[in-house]
């Protein structure tokens, strides 16, 4: 049974053995149900004696039939399967890593992972307004075309990634750093929810019941850039978890991607870096489909392709207001001193264009046009 | 015979903000000589006898050696504070004989307080107002009060209003040898004309929309909350509410100053309340100094604000209780307060303006520094004002810093006074409005007003509609818009709310969609 075998690949994965000692024990014994009877009978084998303590400590006190049940139980409700690097069914992407996972956990449709066009998207969890605004609009695109965007289900970026990849059509891959029973950020429940429903998939390496901490999302991160194709940058700083996957992306030969972002901001620092020592440049889905040799699908449709043409609007005070932003963000009265109209009347007009969706608050009471 | 005498003096005791009259009795008998005062008092009116002793022998009487019982009736009330002194000495005086009233001199009518100094001066007290408020109430004629107090109380009607400096210019006056020179009737108005403005909008650089912000909350009476980075000015902008304010009433003037009085914040020698008044409590204030109580059940901050401006700067960081019992006062523009020794009601009808950082380090959406706090963080500090409070506050309003170079340039903005005119205007137009029903400004509109005040044009109601939609608001948000629109409205005197209106008003509650999502 499925569930039986999720058990003991969960108690092998909870022991958070590591993949040189983890991998081999596989092979050795055949599946974790065998690892499982073998250690059970206290069998002497020089692999048991390589175990570190702290592993050992877990595995003897999950080893119980009270925690297996809870494995049991947890499997059961949040319908987690699970497949081991033995296994066909096994990611063959991840296989190639220096440091493979031994055991993933998935929730969902684990078809998912047969995608042609797997790109992962990555981010700060505090990133800019427009800085989210574009990884939707692009996770949209990119999702319209057929491809997969994977990313770890954090707050900003990853977040607003999964969120465009969904409303373009196609099913989204969330790599989390806890066990699958666990929603992590908690804010996040609906879209992991949304997700599930989608027809997309959640993924781990670590087994049902495990808390996520710091220390799994970087190492977490391998599994995210393994996953794909093309790594994409949305907006980082030099030292965050994002570069960490960019750099597993590298090490693993992965098309590595940069968002240029606006370049004065703190907030795209890491981008400017990467850009600068050639990553590749995009301001579109598009740009992403051509350089990896994506767009051959027809399904593509090109609504972020092309600009929308300019409208200017008909209104004196709106089209007052419009040109003035046209010239990039400004504060209210920055506005007022452009367009020199009266504080209620420049109210009452940008509520307007507000509704028209022409005009877009940012915070710090910052007004920008929309970007069609 | 000579050796049992009774005397009395009449004087004023204070509960909560109201005055009632206490008759002092004296009976002087023979005995071990000595002074003992019953009827409820405390430790400074037990305190009493000692100045009054030393104030009468500073005045060139004397102290003669009788057995002094002095009866504070009602005996089952409380007395409190030093105002009881200058009718003990009168009646002690007299129980001894050493004064002999002039048969112009009526007790029966003459209300007496002041605290005494040891070389016989009269000293101010606090709650001079109520007291002598209640005291005509009562139907008394003339009181001698301390001459610090006396432009407090100036503007009265139908008193005789008698400002002493010494104890001997009281005992004088009674013997009818020198008559205190009455204090010449205030006319409120005349105050109103010395009021001075301390913080004026015209010293606001920039800041266009915040201004129009305090506007139209000081026409619509609306409580207001201003977010934004350190340094925005946005503490210097609720300081110019009260300048830009219709002025008080005289009843309201009344109202509040009692409550000044009673607390003890009217400085000696000041006269009714003109400006109104601006409370800005700090956050780490207890709910007891926030709302009233201890003990005595004094009134606490939000009575302060009576009529005037209640600021809360930095409200995140007010205690979650604190914000929680602001409720009752914002709903029904009074506390009552009850504990074991006194119950009182104070009221406390006020404007709230609020201001916070957009995040716990303050810089978030800043264009300048970069904001280090996480989303949780963001999002715990925003969660810890509740939803029932920012429900009962229309006005939202992000406030940006101004650059350096708008703060030095010289261009002169609008002044509070032009600013008061146009408030004052959109005020009438709202108390000929509501005339009939008991309220009289636009933020007081029940939902069931709401319908019967505020009619839209079509397009006003097409603009609305589509504004909630593609806004994501609540339906609260929904009458708050409707309610600031109405102001809106009035600034601009159209009687039915066109489309411009509510798109203005739609702008004071973007920070529902951007924040509180």
């Amino acid at each position: 049974m499925a569930t039986e075998k999720t058990v003991f690949d969960a108690w092998l994965a909870g022991a958070e053995l590591p993949y040189d000692l983890l991998i081999p024990l596989l092979h050795e014994f055949g599946g974790a149900d065998a690892v499982f009877s073998a250690w059970k009978k206290r069998e002497e084998h020089p692999l048991f004696k390589a175990v570190p303590p702290a592993c050992r400590k877990r595995m003897n006190e999950t080893a119980s039939e009270e925690s297996l049940r809870g494995y049991r139980d947890l499997a059961q409700t949040h319908g987690i399967q699970s497949v081991t690097i033995l296994e066909e069914a096994f990611p063959h992407c991840l296989r190639d890593l220096p440091d493979p996972p031994g055991v993933l956990f998935f929730r969902g449709n684990p078809q998912v992972l047969k995608a042609e066009k797997p790109a992962a998207m990555v981010g700060s969890r505090s990133a800019s307004w427009n800085g989210l605004k574009a990884a939707e609009r692009i996770a949209e695109g990119l999702s319209r075309a057929g491809v997969t965007v994977i990313s770890g289900l954090a707050l900003g970026i990853d977040a607003a990634s999964h969120k465009g990849c969904l409303k373009g059509g196609s099913p989204t891959v969330a790599v989390m750093g806890g066990g699958l029973d666990k929603v992590y950020p908690p804010q996040n429940e609906g879209l992991m929810n949304d997700i599930l429903k989608a027809g997309g998939l959640l993924i781990s390496e670590y087994a049902p019941g495990v808390r996520p901490s710091s220390y799994h999302f970087p190492y977490r991160n391998r599994i995210i850039s393994g996953l794909a194709d093309a790594v994409i940058l949305m907006e980082a700083k030099v030292r965050s978890g994002s570069m960490t996957t960019v750099g597993h992306a590298l090490r693993q030969g992965k098309e590595v991607f940069a968002y240029p972002g606006d370049p004065v901001s703190p907030l795209s620092e890491a981008n400017r870096l990467l850009l600068r020592e050639g990553a590749r440049y995009f301001t579109e889905a598009k740009d992403v489909l051509e350089d990896m040799n994506w767009l051959d699908n027809l399904s593509y449709v090109g609504q972020n392709i092309e600009c929308s043409p300019k409208t200017v609007p008909d209104d004196p005070s709106e089209r007052a207001v419009y040109l003035a932003l046209e010239k990039g963000n400004l504060g209210f009265d920055e506005l007022i001193a452009a367009t020199g109209l009266t504080s209620s009347a420049l109210m009452s007009t940008l509520t307007v264009m507000q509704i028209r969706k022409t005009v877009e608050i940012l915070p710090g009471k910052r007004y920008q046009l929309v970007r069609k | 015979m000579d050796y049992a005498l009774m005397a009395k003096a009449l004087s004023m005791g204070v509960a909560g903000v109201n005055g009632f009259p206490v008759h002092v009795e004296v009976f002087a008998t023979g005995g071990i000589p000595g002074m003992e005062i019953i009827g409820l008092p405390d430790a400074s009116v037990r305190e009493s006898r000692d100045r009054v002793s030393a104030a009468v022998i500073n005045s060139g009487r004397q102290m003669l050696p009788r057995r002094i019982t002095v009866n504070l009736a009602p005996a089952d009330m409380k007395k409190e504070g030093p105002s009881f002194d200058l009718p003990i000495a009168v009646g002690v005086l007299t129980g001894m004989r050493e004064l002999l009233p002039s048969p112009d001199y009526d007790p029966e009518d003459t209300v007496l307080f002041g605290e005494l100094s040891l070389d016989g001066q009269v000293r101010p007290i606090n709650g001079a107002l109520p007291m002598v408020i209640s005291a005509r109430e009562c139907g008394y004629k003339s009181v001698i009060l301390p001459a610090d107090n006396a432009r407090e109380v100036a503007c009265i009607e139908g008193m005789r209003i008698l400002p002493a400096s010494t104890l001997a210019q009281v005992i004088r006056h009674i013997e009818g040898t020198e008559e205190i020179v009455p204090q010449q009737q205030l006319s409120y108005g005349d105050l109103c004309q010395e009021r001075i403005i301390t913080a004026d909008m015209s010293r606001i650089r920039g800041q266009q929309a915040a201004r129009r912000a305090l506007e139209v909350a000081a026409a619509g009476g609306h409580n207001m909350l201003m977010i934004g980075v350190p340094g925005s000015g946005k503490t210097m902008l609720a300081r110019c509410l009260p300048g830009i304010l219709p002025p008080m009433t005289l009843e309201e003037s009344l109202e509040t100053t009692r409550i000044h009085s009673i607390s003890g914040r009217l400085a000696p020698g000041s006269g009714l309340m003109v400006i109104r008044p601006f409370s800005a409590p700090h956050h780490s204030t207890s709910v007891i100094s926030l709302i009233g109580g201890g003990p005595n059940a004094k009134p606490g901050e939000v009575s302060l604000a009576h009529n005037g401006v209640l600021f809360l700067d930095e409200l995140p960081e007010f205690s979650r209780s604190a914000l929680e019992a602001l409720r009752q006062p914002l709903e029904d523009g009074v506390v009552s307060i009850s504990r074991i020794r006194r119950q009182a009601q104070y009221q406390s009808s006020f404007m709230l303006v609020a201001a916070m950082n957009p995040c716990p380090c303050g810089y978030f959406g800043s264009s300048t520094r970069v904001c280090r706090c996480t989303p949780n963080e963001i999002r715990k500090y925003l969660d810890r004002i509740s939803g029932p409070l920012l429900d009962r506050i229309d006005l939202q309003i992000e406030v940006d810093a101004v650059p350096v170079k708008e703060i030095n340039a010289s261009v002169l903005c609008e002044s509070s006074a032009q600013v008061a005119l146009r408030v004052a205007a959109a005020r009438k137009i709202q108390q000929e409005r509501y005339r009939k029903e008991p309220f009289f400004c636009n933020a007081q509109l029940s939902n069931d007003a709401l319908r019967r005040y505020c009619t839209m044009s079509p397009d006003a109601e097409a603009l609305l509609s589509a504004a909630v939609e593609a806004m994501h608001l609540s339906m609260r948000a929904y009458s708050r818009i409707l309610k600031t629109a109405r102001t809106v409205a009035d600034l601009d005197h159209a009687e039915i709310i066109a489309s411009a209106h509510v798109a203005e008003a739609v702008q004071y509650r973007e920070l529902d969609q951007k924040y509180w999502r």
